[in-house]
C-alpha cells in the first residue's frame, strides 16, 4: 500500500474550492459541549420542584424576618404595666387592641408582648447567627483544614490540639464559655464559634489527605507546583460537594444550638429577641397558653427543615456524577 | 495492642488534666467569687468584718486561696514559749487585744514579726481595722482581724484537686487519741445485718469496708473513695459523687437492731443503713446506749433512684428499644429504597434530622398527654412505671432515626460493592446476602458507637429530663451554670470528660474486635 496518493489538484480557480490558512489557535480547542459546573449544579438542583417550594419559602421568611422589623419595631416590654394583655389569645388580643391587626394575630404572651412581632424579630436573630456563625467556621475550618491535611508537620501539632478538645462534651465547652463571656449576641456568636470550626477542620483534613495522595496531584507536585496552587486548583474543586455538604447540615444545626442553649438559659441573653427564649418562657404554660409556644417551634422547625433539606438537595447537585 | 492502649490511656489521662486545668483556669479567674455567697444565709446574717472573714472561710473551702489568721499565730507562738497555759499569759493577752486598737496596732512587735514572717513567704497582709460607734463601742461584727492571704496557684489548685480524687481509707484515719495502736484493724468478719462476711475497719472513718447486702449490685464498698468536687452553692457542701448517687425518695424506715442490741430481742424501727457508719469523736448518751463503739453516723435507706439510676434507666431502656427498633427499619428501607415505605422512613428522618430537639419533644409531649392521657410531670404520675414511658420514649424516637439514617446509608453502600455481585452470582438467595453480606458489614460502622450510647446514658438527657421534670443527672452541669457552681462545673468535666474518652476508648476496641481486618496498634504501612 505505499503507492502514491492519488490526488488530482484542482484548477486554483475552480469555484467549488478554495484553500483556507491554517488556524493555530483554533486547531488547540477541543470540540465537546461547553460545560459550566455552576450552571450544571442549579440546573440539577432546580429540577426538582420541591426546592423552588422551599427556596420561596426562605426567600418570604428572608424577607419578612429582614425588612419587616424596619417598619415594626418590637418592644416586649410595651404593655408591662398593663396585666389585662398578658397571655391573651388571639380572639381575645385583638378584640382588646380594637380590632383585625397583624400584630395581634397570634396573641400576646405573658408580658403582654406580640407574638407575632416576637416570632419576626427572632427568626431576624436566629437567621443572621446561623450564617454569621457558619461563615466563620467554615472559613476558618476550611482554611486550617486544608493546610492541616497538607501539611505533614502541622498535623503533628493539631492532632494533639485535637485529640484534647475532641473528649470534652461540645455542650460543656459551649456553655462554660457562655457562663464566661456572657451572653450578648457577639459573645454568643464567640462561644459557638472558638472551637467550632475544630470538627469541620478534623472532617476535612481527612478529605484532603485522600486527595493529596491522588495520582494527579502527585504528578503536579513533582513538576513543583507550589503549595497554594495546589490546595486551590487541585483539590479543593475536588472537595466542592464535600463543602456544600456541611455546610447543609452545619447551618440549620446553629439554629437548634441556639434554641437549646437559649432553653436552658445559658443562650442569648433577654435584650436579644431569639426563638429559644421564646419557647423556653412559654414552655411552663404550653398546653393553657399554645399560641405563645407552638408558633415559634413552628417557624424554629419551618427554618431548619427548609435549610436542611435544600442544603441535602444542593449537596447532591454539587456531586457533579448527578450532572448526567 | 497492650503497648497501644497504655500509651492511649496515658494521653487521655493527660488530656483530661490539661481539660481540667482549663476549665478550673476559666472558672475560677473570670468569674466573679462573689457569686458564691448569693443564695447563702450565713453570709446575709453576718456584717462587718465577721462577714469578710466568713468570706475567706469560705474562699480558703472552696480552694480560691490559703489564709492564716493572727489568732492561730498568736496561739502557736505562745504555746510554745509559755506551754499550755498560754491563754492567761499578760504578754499574750496584749498582744492579742492590740489589733483592736487601730493606731497602736502597727507599731506592736509581735504584728510586725507576723507581717515580715508571711510577707517572705509571698502572702499578702490584710488588716481588717476595727469598726467603731462614735462612742467606741465596736459595731456589731466590727471586731478587728488581721491576715496573711495567700492566693493559689492554679497549678497548686490542679494539683491539690488530683491528690484529693481518689482516697482509699486506712486503719490510721481516724485521728483521735482515746483509739489506739492496738485497737485499730481491718479484718474479715462475721457481718450481723446479711450473715455474710465483711471486711470491717476499726480506726478507719467507715466501719463497713466491704459488705453485702440485698440491694443491686449487692456488694458495696467504702474502702475507695472518689470525689470528683465539692458543690458550692447548689448542694451547700456536699460532694458530688453523694449527690448523685443517694436515692431521691423519702426516707425509708424498716424493722431493725442497733448494733449495741444485736443478739438481744429489742427490734426498733429505723431507717439507718448500719453499712455505712462513720465514726464521730464525741458521742452522745443516746447514741453510746445503741452503739457499742464510736461509729455512730450513717445515711439512711430511701425509697425511688438515685439520680444516676433514674438517668441511666431511662437512657438504657431508650437505647435498647432504639437498636431493636432503628436498625431493622434501616436495613427495610435499604432492602425498599426509592418505594413507598423507604420514603416514608426519609420523611422521619428529615424530620428527626432537622427539627430542632426541643421542638419535637414537645410536641411528643403533646401528643403523648393529650391524645393517649400518659403523665407529663414525672413527680405526678400515679403509676409510676407510666411516668417511664415519655421520657423513654422522646429519646428512644431521636436514636431511632439516627439509627434508620445510617444504617440505610451504609447498607446502600454495601449494596453495590463488587462482593455482593459476586454472592448473587455465587447463587445466594438475596434473603442471605442481606443477613450475611451487607448487614454484617454496614455494622461495622456502626459497632464503634455502641459503647458511647450505653455510657452516655450515665450523662442523662438535658431537654428530656427538663421536659417531663425527670430527677436525673443531665441537668446537674446546666444548673450548676445557672448558681455559679464552680465546684460542680469542675466535677461535671471530668465526670463528662472521662466518660467521653471511655466510650472512645471501648467504641476502638469493639471495633477492632468485630472487624478483624482493623488493628489498633499497627500505625505503620498507612498514609501519612
Amino acid at each position: 500500500m505505499n503507492n502514491e496518493p492519488n490526488v488530482t489538484v484542482n484548477d486554483p480557480n475552480d469555484d467549488l474550492f478554495y484553500f483556507i490558512d491554517s488556524d493555530a489557535i483554533a486547531s488547540e480547542k477541543i470540540i465537546a459541549p461547553r460545560y459550566s459546573y455552576w450552571k450544571s449544579v442549579f440546573r440539577v438542583f432546580f429540577r426538582k420542584k420541591v426546592n423552588i417550594v422551599m427556596l420561596i419559602l426562605l426567600a418570604l421568611i428572608v424577607i419578612v424576618a429582614f425588612v419587616m422589623p424596619r417598619f415594626w419595631v418590637y418592644d416586649p416590654m410595651e404593655n408591662v404595666t398593663n396585666a389585662a394583655t398578658f397571655n391573651l389569645s388571639p380572639a381575645q388580643a385583638m378584640r382588646y387592641f380594637g380590632g383585625f391587626s397583624l400584630k395581634w394575630i397570634l396573641g400576646t404572651g405573658q408580658l403582654g408582648n406580640s407574638i407575632f412581632y416576637g416570632i419576626v424579630a427572632s427568626s431576624r436573630t436566629s437567621l443572621m447567627l446561623c450564617v454569621i456563625c457558619a461563615a466563620i467556621n467554615m472559613t476558618v475550618g476550611i482554611i486550617i483544614g486544608a493546610l492541616w491535611g497538607y501539611s505533614k508537620k502541622f498535623d503533628v501539632v493539631m492532632l494533639v490540639i485535637y485529640n484534647i478538645i475532641a473528649n470534652v462534651p461540645d455542650l460543656l465547652l459551649i456553655s462554660v464559655l457562655v457562663y464566661i463571656v456572657g451572653s450578648g449576641f457577639w459573645p454568643f456568636v464567640f462561644a459557638l464559634t472558638v472551637t467550632g470550626w475544630l470538627a469541620i477542620a478534623y472532617f476535612f483534613r481527612t478529605q484532603v489527605m485522600i486527595i493529596r495522595d491522588r495520582e494527579y496531584s502527585m504528578a503536579s507536585r513533582c513538576l513543583g507546583t507550589p503549595v497554594r496552587r495546589v490546595i486551590s486548583k487541585n483539590i479543593l474543586p475536588f472537595l466542592t460537594s464535600v463543602i456544600v455538604t456541611l455546610l447543609a447540615t452545619n447551618l440549620p444545626g446553629y439554629i437548634s444550638s441556639e434554641l437549646f442553649l437559649s432553653y436552658i438559659g445559658m443562650g442569648l441573653s433577654a435584650s436579644v429577641p431569639s426563638l429559644g427564649r421564646m419557647i423556653g418562657e412559654a414552655q411552663n404554660s404550653f398546653l393553657t397558653f399554645p399560641w405563645a409556644f407552638w408558633p415559634p417551634v413552628a417557624v424554629a422547625s419551618a427554618i431548619t427543615i427548609i435549610l436542611y433539606v435544600m442544603g441535602q438537595n444542593l449537596a447532591d447537585a454539587s456531586d457533579p456524577r448527578t450532572h448526567m | 495492642m497492650a503497648k497501644y492502649l497504655v500509651k492511649r490511656i496515658l494521653f487521655s489521662i493527660f488530656s483530661l488534666l490539661v481539660v481540667v486545668m482549663v476549665v478550673m483556669l476559666l472558672v475560677y479567674t473570670f468569674i466573679s467569687r462573689s457569686v458564691i455567697f448569693q443564695t447563702d444565709d450565713t453570709w446575709n446574717k453576718k456584717s462587718g468584718n465577721d462577714r469578710s472573714i466568713y468570706e475567706y472561710t469560705m474562699y480558703q473551702k472552696y480552694g480560691y486561696l490559703t489564709y492564716v489568721d493572727y489568732m492561730t499565730f498568736l496561739a502557736n507562738k505562745y504555746k510554745d514559749e509559755v506551754g499550755e497555759d498560754y491563754t492567761k499569759d499578760k504578754a499574750f493577752i496584749a498582744d492579742k487585744n492590740v489589733i483592736q486598737k487601730k493606731d497602736e496596732c502597727m507599731d506592736n512587735e509581735t504584728v510586725q514579726e507576723f507581717i515580715r514572717y508571711y510577707a517572705e513567704k509571698g502572702y499578702e497582709i490584710k488588716y481588717l481595722e476595727p469598726e467603731t460607734f462614735k462612742s467606741g463601742r465596736v459595731k456589731p461584727g466590727g471586731t478587728g482581724y488581721l491576715l496573711a492571704v495567700h492566693e493559689k496557684n492554679p497549678l497548686l489548685r490542679l494539683f491539690d484537686y488530683v491528690k484529693g480524687f481518689i482516697t482509699i481509707e486506712k486503719k490510721s484515719d481516724v485521728q483521735d487519741e482515746a483509739l489506739t495502736d492496738d485497737m485499730r484493724y481491718v479484718r474479715f468478719e462475721k457481718d450481723p445485718y446479711s450473715g455474710l462476711f465483711a471486711i470491717v475497719g476499726s480506726g478507719t472513718t467507715h466501719k463497713y469496708l466491704l459488705y453485702f447486702d440485698n440491694r443491686f449490685p449487692f456488694i458495696h464498698q467504702n474502702w475507695l473513695h472518689i470525689n470528683l468536687g465539692t458543690s458550692f452553692t447548689s448542694y451547700r457542701g456536699q460532694e458530688i459523687t453523694t449527690v448523685i448517687t443517694t436515692p431521691t425518695g423519702d426516707i425509708k424506715p424498716r424493722m431493725t437492731q442497733f448494733p449495741a442490741k444485736l443478739g438481744t430481742d429489742e427490734w426498733t424501727e429505723s431507717a439507718i443503713n448500719f453499712h455505712t457508719l462513720r465514726y464521730t469523736t464525741n458521742v452522745s448518751e443516746g447514741d453510746a446506749e445503741l452503739y457499742p463503739d464510736n461509729y455512730t453516723t450513717g445515711a439512711y435507706f430511701r425509697y425511688g433512684f438515685s439520680m444516676l439510676e433514674n438517668s441511666f434507666v431511662i437512657g438504657l431502656i431508650a437505647v435498647a428499644i432504639a437498636y431493636a427498633v432503628g436498625l431493622p427499619l434501616g436495613m427495610l428501607m435499604a432492602r425498599r429504597k426509592d418505594r413507598l415505605g423507604d420514603k416514608i422512613g426519609n420523611v422521619y428522618i428529615i424530620f428527626i434530622m432537622a427539627v430542632p430537639p426541643l421542638a419535637y419533644i414537645f410536641m411528643f409531649a403533646a401528643l403523648g398527654t393529650t391524645v393517649f392521657k400518659l403523665p407529663y410531670k414525672f413527680a405526678n404520675a400515679q403509676v409510676k412505671i407510666l411516668a417511664y414511658v415519655l421520657p423513654v420514649l422522646s429519646l428512644a424516637l431521636r436514636d431511632i432515626g439516627g439509627l434508620m439514617k445510617w444504617m440505610r446509608r451504609y447498607m446502600i453502600d454495601q449494596m453495590n460493592s463488587d462482593y455482593v455481585k459476586f454472592a448473587r452470582a455465587e447463587g445466594m438467595s438475596e434473603r442471605e446476602i442481606y443477613r450475611i453480606h451487607i448487614s454484617r458489614n454496614a455494622m461495622i460502622y456502626l459497632v464503634h458507637g455502641i459503647p458511647g450510647t450505653i455510657i452516655g446514658c450515665l450523662v442523662g438527657a438535658i431537654i428530656t429530663e427538663r421536659v417531663y421534670a425527670v430527677p436525673g443527672v443531665g441537668n446537674l452541669l446546666t444548673r450548676a451554670i445557672n448558681s455559679h457552681d464552680n465546684g460542680i462545673i469542675v466535677a461535671c468535666t471530668v465526670f463528662y470528660t472521662t466518660l467521653s474518652i471511655i466510650s472512645l476508648i471501648l467504641g476502638d476496641l469493639l471495633l477492632a474486635a468485630y472487624d478483624p481486618r482493623i488493628s489498633l496498634a499497627d500505625e505503620g504501612g498507612g498514609r501519612r
